[in-house]
């Protein structure tokens, strides 16, 4: 593999597109049934509600019509921090003891209290992590801008500049993949010249080594800021070229439509959410 | 009344000591196609940029259409009129996907989504862009991307288009493809105001202005601009290449006509030989060099950029390269033809993943090669080397690369010194300048210095004279020459042939990740079928010299330059 291929790191072409019900909901039905969802998994105190919301989310992906290995798959990444911090709860729960003692290890007990709170750690993380992955697989960023800047749009009544943000968001969206590659190409170019910074900066103390490793960043810092600097004014003056305004309110090609399914839809997420809280 | 109008007109950037345009006066018509050239820092883009009021001057006034451009209520209603190219693609883009990219101009008039779609969906579909509608714009290529970018001005329906030196960075098909579709508006009575380094581009417009020092310096048809070389050459500029070429063989083939601007005109005209001779001449036999030991060496070399992932693609397939010591290689190919992939295998920044790379002891297939003793055999520079400074002081900047390497410090200092000298940038004169504050040709040159100063042996050269104006493109030219000339080998990729062909001694036509010809630059020059299959065009005088060989001229094969073909025509 090569050591400059900063690209790879990015999330790529996870939207999957579909024809299923979920895939024809209105997009702000989507992002609200969404936020509601992952609101009440991440608020819920009842370990049965976690395991409900584990069951409301793999029922959607089903009926999205995409494949649950698919979004267990981004569980594998971050699953070795979390059960080392639900191994932390398990060890350093400070919950009251109910008496029963499972296992003593030199100064740790650990009751059922203890086994409870991990476990529901690693649930709620893995409930999250899921609902994520499966956002991002039915929500494309333009989906999303645009639910997002319908759905803020009362805020302009109280002179909120919602379309200058939601716009701001886009172009910071479409910035990433081109940061990646002029860093890649700027690397490139200082390695050419020398520059070494894959290997461990010598010094007597850590001080000094601290100073000469940031020291090593700059000859990429410098140009990837003035390339982006430049960059981004270009990009204004193409905006401006075009004919945006940032007090004019514009049109949208792709309309939004919210029918009363997609009401249904997400009264069914309120249901559901009360549901994962309350059960 | 003229459509736009420039009345006196002064631009003066807020930090800049002089003035970026002084008391311009212009009128540009509606339906014309005009062309603006000049050398870098003439004024040319502040000009495009006021035309749409993307600037508005300093002093006088710019009128389009009637309307002042400093009446800030009409700027909307002027953007919608005078539409913008920029260079770069990339940087006009702006929406998250390519359909609603098309529609971001007519978004901000405000045009309900129901008369949006259909002009929309057509242009997608006149673009060749349907099948990626929905995709975001960065997973195009380039010319898809170049594309899009001219669709998305074109959405709003301007009377008037400016292109901002839009052909500058690409391959010969690309541009090809780009003045066709200029024709086609033009022809459909759009106003064309284009800029750029070529001056053959700007030959094919009905009127060219030359701005020199913020100035109109001449403004009339082709013709009559491109008609005296000493004061276009005082003007930082060049006659068209087929101009230029015309000119040297109207001695020679007086039944030439005068004022020939464009390859096909002279092609054209190229008389028919008046007493053919029934067989060609052999080629005269190359003075017999001692054949060269190989320097780099590169067998069945394959690479695949993000491979494992959604946009995995393929680089480089089965590529082959042997460059002898003190040799001046040309790597042609067009933008994807996997040049620069191969470039940065030569010094290590890539490793093989299929094949082998040998450049001097270096088997850098191997594991456990010493890719950093490659990197300072073999120096690269990419191309633009100017964005990478990074340093406040040119002196600094040019001594990383020797001070990485552990040198003393009057080690360094002579490094530095020499590396500037062969640059043409004084060491006194210039070490202590900031590095930020020196003209875009400075730059290049202190960034070329800087990949000197470690003293390779080995220079690679990934599409240096791309996007240069002439003058720059001549000194870059002279200062290649001289770093032969102290032994260096060189490899320089390009994909303008005329730029190659007097250049290099040999050269590696590449192709879709392959080499597709490899040999002596008399011969891959020659190949116009190749060349052209490749996205590239031959050499101007290669064209002229096959043109006259099938008009019955008797003359050898291998005449790439204007040099050769000439001294060709005259030996008896």
């Amino acid at each position: 593999m090569s050591e400059f291929e900063y690209l790879r790191n990015l999330p790529f072409g996870q939207v999957v597109p579909g024809d299923s019900p979920v895939h024809r909901l209105d997009s702000r039905a989507r992002i609200l049934a969404f936020t509601i969802l992952l609101a009440a998994i991440l608020f819920t105190p009842h370990p049965l509600g976690l395991v409900f919301g584990l069951v409301v989310i793999a029922g959607g992906l089903r009926l999205a019509g995409l494949p649950l290995g698919y979004a267990l798959r981004s569980l594998l990444s971050p699953l070795p921090f979390l059960i080392i911090l639900a191994l932390l709860q398990v060890f350093f729960n400070a919950q009251a003891d109910t008496g029963l003692v499972l296992l003593r290890l030199g100064p740790v007990l650990i009751t059922p209290a203890d086994l409870l709170v991990g476990g529901m750690l690693l649930l709620r993380f893995a409930g999250l992590v899921l609902g994520i992955s499966f956002a991002s697989q039915v929500l494309s960023t333009s989906e999303l801008t645009h639910g997002m800047e319908s759905l803020f749009r009362p805020l302009e009544r109280v002179r909120l500049p919602v379309h200058d943000g939601v716009m701001a968001l886009v172009v910071a969206v479409r910035f990433l993949p081109f940061l990646a590659q002029s860093a890649e190409r700027i690397a490139k170019a200082q390695a050419a010249r020398g520059a070494e910074w894959t290997r461990p900066a010598s010094g007597r103390n850590p001080f000094t080594r601290l100073w000469a490793r940031a020291r090593a960043l700059l000859p990429l810092l410098v140009p990837v800021f003035v390339t982006s600097l430049r960059r981004a004014e270009t990009m204004a003056l193409a905006m401006d070229a075009r004919g945006y305004a940032s007090r004019a309110h514009p049109t949208a090609l792709v309309e939004m439509r919210f029918t009363p399914r997609d009401g249904l839809a997400v009264g069914l997420a309120l249901i559901l959410a009360a549901v994962v809280l309350f059960l | 009344m003229a459509f736009i109008e420039l009345d006196h007109v002064s631009f003066q950037y807020p930090s800049a000591p002089t003035a970026a345009l002084d008391d311009v006066a212009l009128a540009v018509h509606e339906g014309e196609r005009v062309a603006i050239v000049g050398a870098n820092g003439s004024g040319k883009t502040t000009l495009a940029r006021l035309l749409n009021a993307l600037y508005l001057p300093t002093g006088g006034r710019v009128r389009i259409a009637g309307m002042d451009s400093s009446d800030l209520s009409q700027h909307r209603a002027i953007r919608q009129l005078v539409g913008m190219v920029f260079q770069n693609p990339e940087d006009q883009l702006v929406a998250a996907v390519v359909e609603e990219d098309v529609a971001f101009g007519l978004e901000n008039l405000g045009l309900p989504a129901a008369q949006m779609r259909p002009r929309v969906d057509a242009l997608l579909q006149a673009f060749d862009l349907w099948d990626h509608r929905l995709r975001p714009p960065f997973m195009l290529s380039m010319g898809q991307m170049q594309r899009l970018a001219l669709a998305g001005v074109l959405a709003v329906q301007p009377r008037v288009i400016v292109f901002d030196e839009t052909t500058a960075m690409l391959d010969p098909a690309g541009r090809r493809t780009v003045l066709a579709r200029i024709d086609e508006l033009h022809r459909a009575g759009t106003t064309i105001i284009s800029i750029t380094h070529f001056m053959g581009e700007a030959a094919r417009a009905e009127r060219v202005i030359v701005l020199s020092h913020g100035r109109v310096a001449l403004d009339g048809p082709p013709v009559e601009v491109f008609s005296d070389p000493q004061r276009l050459h005082a003007l930082g500029l060049h006659l068209p290449p087929a101009a230029a070429l015309a000119r040297s063989l109207r001695p020679v083939l007086p039944g030439l006509p005068p004022d020939l601007l464009n390859t096909t005109d002279l092609l054209e005209a190229l008389p028919v030989c008046p007493n053919p001779v029934a067989v060609a001449p052999e080629a005269e036999s190359a003075p017999q060099t001692a054949p060269r030991a190989d320097v780099i060496r590169v067998v069945g070399l394959g690479h695949i950029y993000l491979k494992g992932t959604p946009l995995a693609h393929r680089a480089l397939g089965n590529a082959n390269l042997r460059v002898g010591l003190g040799e001046v290689h040309g790597l042609a190919g067009a933008t994807g033809s996997g040049k620069s992939t191969l470039l940065q295998h030569l010094n290590g920044l890539l490793f093989p993943q299929e094949g082998q790379v040998t450049v001097g002891p270096h088997h850098l297939h191997e594991a456990g090669a010493d890719r950093y003793a490659a990197r300072r055999l073999a120096g690269l520079a990419f191309q633009n080397p100017e964005v990478q400074l990074f340093e406040t002081f040119v002196g600094d900047e040019i001594a990383y690369g020797p001070r990485q390497s552990g040198l003393d410090r009057p080690a360094v200092r002579e490094a530095v010194r020499w590396a500037m000298e062969r640059v043409g940038l004084g060491f006194e004169a210039f070490k202590d300048r900031r590095s930020f504050a020196l003209s875009g040709g400075e730059q290049k040159k202190v960034a070329l210095a800087s990949i000197l100063a470690r003293r390779p042996e080995i220079l690679l050269l990934d599409e240096p004279l791309a996007g240069l104006d002439p003058r720059s493109r001549d000194e870059l030219l002279v200062t290649l020459r001289a770093l032969v000339d102290l032994g260096l080998t060189l490899v320089v990729s390009s994909h303008q042939m005329d730029d190659l062909a007097g250049l290099v001694d040999d050269a590696t036509l590449m192709s879709g990740g392959w080499d597709v010809l490899n040999g002596p630059a008399a011969m891959v020059f020659e190949r116009e079928e190749e060349l052209l299959a490749s996205g590239l065009e031959a050499p101007v005088a290669a064209r002229a010299a096959l043109e006259l060989r099938r008009k019955g001229w008797p003359l050898p094969p291998g005449l790439v330059t204007p040099e050769k073909l000439l001294a060709a025509l005259r030996r008896p």
